[in-house]
């Protein structure tokens, strides 16, 4: 039986539809990202775990026990906000022990709980400190060990990275994976960066108007989506229109040229428009190896973004992204070159019947 | 530059001429009691009268009751309303704006036509005066609450404590109220400063106070007034100092939150 249950979670604002029929279960020790854009009911959700949201229909289920009405100082869940919420009165030991404190937890089972949450974040040594003298990813740090210090059952985070830079949100996501890994600790992620959500959960919860659009490992979302919201917002995506010109032989058409792919196309007939969808960096220039489709086009724009380079290739109407690897030695055609691209059946994924 | 800075000088010493030399006045006034010598013959008069403490005592508790029963009307009030109201603040704003548009007199008159006959006979009881001086405190103590609640992030700190078994008793007492001390105590030493120099309420509903008994012997004396004027004033600057003094001696809460 899994860990933590929902069942067919709805939660309305008035005659808004926050989430609607979100069902999911998690196993204990699992950590699920809740991935999608601002109003696509992620965080309704995790406030609902939470127990400061009541849900208009379902049930929340933690180890058996129903929580749904369970006010929220009584379950047992950790939550991590996005705005740190640390007690600016009290110190960073006040505010780790603030739960053990609560729970009437003796003086020195408080002081060796804070110094092994401490130990724990690596920050040995800043008991004394108030929050507003660490920086924002200590913040954050010490706001996961206040969370863990009561260890709960289930922790949450709600987009606990988004107002740190960069650079400490990579480092930082991955510490989190670390602890949580450590501890075993049952975790339900909110985010709406896709690469935080793929970097670091077994699963992913991609969402979209407060309804789930698919569940499954960060490598089946990104692979495999099986919506056409999935394909567009994991990743970069080359999304077309084609036309369906044999069922059997998986023929498709766009812009006067033609593309196989290894999906099925059971249920379509010959002249319907479905949409396709190729990732960018499943094409590469057909002077490298030339697969099974082979498309035509000019050269529009190349972008270094670091470690790789974007080509853009015009393809009668439809503009296709390109990415590959960037080397001192790679040979790059020029803006306004013809040139042609190629990828195998496997990479042109259908995504969604268009009549 | 220089002509502007010299425009500014003369703008701010004329703005000082205009506060003092009245406080200044009633200073050198109050001094004269003793014909041909400066002295403090007026203070020492003042300080002499058994009225004035029990007038002084008076006002002293009027205020101390007031502060009470404000603080526990407004604080939950207005943390509520940011906390599970956001909506209802242009309404609770405009309430506690009332007292600027409703005159004391008529506020009292209504306490006593209320409160003056059954079901609820109070105006034998002091209830009236408290409650007439929260009200017209409210605006001053419901805004400095309301501003050192907008400086914290409420709802995430009250999320916070109840996700780690806080009940409401304890977030009040150890993670809101200390985090707007500094706000609670500027409504409080603003409602201090109001309740001792109200004379309305206490003149029409019978109770001593001490902006009453100034009025009272500014009938009969000449120099005691301007003393005990000046006396009044000094408590309310006080006051005010010990606000500023307060808010800049210690890191609040607040500024804690708005830094981040």
């Amino acid at each position: 039986m899994a860990f933590l249950e929902i069942r067919n979670l709805s939660k309305y604002f008035g005659k808004t539809v926050a989430v609607k029929d979100f069902s999911l279960e998690i196993e204990k020790g699992e950590l699920v990202s809740l991935l999608g854009p601002s109003g696509c009911g992620k965080t309704t959700t995790l406030r609902v775990v939470a127990g400061f949201e009541v849900p208009s229909e379902g049930q929340v289920i933690i180890d058996g026990k129903d929580m749904t009405f369970t006010p929220p100082n009584q379950r047992p869940v950790g939550m991590v906000f996005q705005a740190y919420a640390l007690f600016p009165n009290m110190t960073v030991a006040g505010n780790i022990g603030f739960g053990l404190k609560i729970a009437k937890k003796s003086k020195e089972e408080i002081e060796q709980r804070v110094r092994e949450m401490l130990e724990l974040i690596h920050m040995s040594g800043f008991e004394n400190r108030y929050p507003h003298q660490l920086s924002g990813g200590q913040q954050q740090r010490v706001a996961l060990a206040r969370a863990l210090a009561l260890r709960p059952q289930v922790l949450l985070l709600d987009e606990p990275l988004s107002a740190l830079d960069a650079k400490i949100r990579v480092a930082l996501r991955a510490e989190i994976r670390s602890i949580q890994q450590e501890l075993g600790i049952t975790t339900v992620y909110v985010t709406h960066d896709q690469e935080e959500a793929l970097s670091i959960s077994d699963r992913v919860v991609v969402m979209n108007n407060g309804r789930i659009e698919q569940v499954g490992t960060p490598f089946q979302i990104y692979n495999f989506p099986q919506t056409e919201f999935v394909a567009q917002f994991v990743g970069t995506l080359n999304a077309v229109i084609a036309e369906v010109m044999d069922v059997k032989e998986g023929v498709l058409r766009f812009d006067g040229q033609q593309v196989y792919t290894a999906d099925k196309l059971e249920g379509f007939r010959s002249g319907d428009r479905i949409m396709i969808a190729i990732r960018p960096e499943r094409l590469s220039f057909a002077n490298e190896g030339r697969k099974a489709n082979i498309l035509k086009g000019t050269v529009k724009n190349i972008t270094f973004l670091g470690s790789i380079v974007r080509i853009q290739v015009k393809l009668g109407e439809n503009i296709f992204f390109m990415d590959t690897f960037n080397n001192p030695y790679l040979a790059l055609p020029r803006v306004g070159d013809l040139t042609e691209i190629t990828c195998s059946k496997e990479a042109v994924l259908v995504l969604q019947r268009r009549s | 530059m220089r002509r502007v800075n010299l425009l500014a000088w003369f703008v701010f010493m004329l703005g000082m001429i205009y506060f003092f030399l009245p406080l200044f006045s009633t200073f050198e006034f109050s001094l004269r009691m003793k014909k041909g010598v400066y002295s403090f013959e007026a203070y020492r008069v003042a300080f002499q009268d058994p009225g004035f403490y029990y007038n002084f005592g008076s006002s002293l508790l009027w205020a101390a009751l007031t502060i009470l029963c404000s603080i526990l009307l407004v604080v939950p009030t207005a943390y509520w309303v940011h906390w599970r109201l956001p909506k209802a603040r242009p309404i609770v704003e405009f309430v506690t704006l009332m007292p600027f548009v409703i005159p004391a007199v008529v506020l009292t008159f209504g306490l006593i036509r209320l409160y003056g006959g059954p079901p609820l006979i109070l105006t034998a009881t002091p209830i009236p005066l408290i409650a007439g001086y929260v009200v017209l405190s409210l605006p001053y103590m419901y805004r400095s609450v309301d501003a050192g609640l907008r400086a914290i992030d409420i709802r995430t700190l009250t999320e916070a404590a109840l996700s780690l078994g806080a009940g409401w008793g304890t977030i009040i007492t150890q993670v809101i109220l200390p985090n707007i001390r500094v706000a609670i105590l500027s409504g409080v030493f603003l409602t201090f400063a109001i309740v001792m120099g109200e004379y309305v309420f206490a003149s029409l509903l019978g109770w001593p106070a001490f902006a009453y008994y100034l009025e009272e012997i500014g009938a009969m004396r000449a120099y005691t007034p301007q003393a005990l004027s000046l006396v009044s004033f000094g408590i309310t600057w006080s006051m005010m100092m010990l606000i500023q003094w307060i808010g800049r001696g210690t890191r609040g809460a607040e500024q804690v939150a708005a830094a981040h």
